[in-house]
């Protein structure tokens, strides 16, 4: 019976370390600090440092491109990479927007207002994401929240 | 028809079956979410390696034409003497790019600042400079192919590691998970009646001798 329970609770462990190692997978792709553009365009090689502690390469024409939609002000507001947090439901996503910078790309990109679920959080919808993607792949950085699993 | 997994009937069993199943679902949800992140991704860079393929081939075609041109203008002995002294190294500025989890590669030209081109503009045609685009546009469009074919690669593996843990989880370890707390609450039930009749039969009896 001993044996049953350790082998069962191993069972409950290995759930529990892969649970987590997914969630690491997957968010290991996240800055530990994010730059604004101004700061990136300045750069000779820009970069961010991931969270698992290496460099993520952001392309100088898609910051070449933030930087045409953007004014002066807004390049040292929009902090890069942008987040996208996915909800768990499969079919859409909340793309951060703590500053009206990255709304006004967001509405750039897809060419239309979005729709802005609360202040700083706007819902794009699965094609919408693939078109954000497209036109932003180093800018732009998906994060898995626990939240979302609940 | 799933499995029922060898557990004591007893309740702590029962209890720890239902928080196995939480905590699977919940690591299948964060599976299913990045496989459809992944596939979508895998899609676009599916759709964008053909287009880059074209373009890289349209791309080529045009440098070798100008290329032709410029050195029937020129000869080809005088325009390999202008090039020989303007040959430069290429420098790609290459890094990884995370994409749920995966790493691919990012590539990009360096491109020279100051758009000099390095050979004589006085002693030479605007052939010469169309070839010289061209040819640029043309390494650009590898460049791009590269970084894309390399991407469509590690993405398909990563969809199919992804695709059989969430088969696993989806067809195998959850329906077992399932099928056994239902398996433990129905022999619960059964134990509670089994009792319910044997308190009754025995509440019978006591009547029957008082």
């Amino acid at each position: 019976m001993l044996h049953q329970d350790d082998a069962q609770s191993r069972y409950d462990r290995f759930l529990e370390t892969y649970l987590s190692g997914e969630l690491k997978l997957v968010n290991a792709g996240l800055p530990r600090a994010r730059k604004c553009l101004a700061d990136l365009l300045e750069e000779g090689q820009p970069s961010v440092l991931c969270s698992d502690g290496t460099h993520q390469m952001l392309k100088r024409a898609e910051l070449h491109y933030l930087e045409s939609i953007l004014d002066d002000d807004e390049r040292r507001s929009l902090m890069l990479p942008m987040l996208i947090e996915m909800t768990g439901s499969g079919n859409d996503a909340i793309v951060l927007c703590p500053t009206g910078a990255e709304l006004k790309v967001v509405a750039e990109v897809l060419g239309m207002e979005p729709r802005q679920e609360e202040h700083g959080r706007v819902r794009v919808y699965r094609p919408q994401l693939s078109v954000l993607r497209r036109k932003l792949k180093t800018t732009t950085q998906y994060a898995f929240s626990a939240r979302a699993l609940q | 028809m799933a499995q029922i997994m060898k557990v004591r009937p007893t309740k702590i069993e029962l209890v720890r079956l239902k928080r196995r199943l939480k905590l699977s679902s919940r690591v299948q949800k964060i599976v299913k979410d990045r496989l459809s992140i992944l596939t979508m991704e895998f899609l676009q860079t599916a759709r964008d390696t053909v287009k880059a393929k074209q373009h890289a081939i349209d791309a080529m075609n045009q440098a070798y034409k100008a290329m032709t041109v410029a050195s029937g203008y020129h000869g080809y002995v005088a325009l390999q003497k202008e090039l020989v002294a303007c040959e430069a190294d290429i420098t790609v500025a290459a890094g990884p790019r995370s994409v749920a989890g995966v790493r691919l590669p990012s590539l990009e030209l360096n491109e020279p600042s100051g758009g000099l081109r390095g050979y004589n503009l006085t002693q030479t045609s605007s052939l010469v400079d169309s070839a010289s685009d061209t040819s640029r546009e043309a390494l650009r469009a590898i460049i791009e192919l590269a970084e894309l074919q390399r991407g469509l690669e590690l993405l398909g593996a990563e969809i199919n590691r992804t695709k059989r843990i969430t088969n696993a989880l989806e067809y195998i370890l959850i329906p077992s998970l399932q099928a056994t707390i239902r398996f433990l609450a129905m022999k619960f039930e059964e134990r509670d009646r089994e009792e319910k009749a044997r308190l009754k039969r025995v509440k019978a009896l006591l009547a029957a001798k008082a």
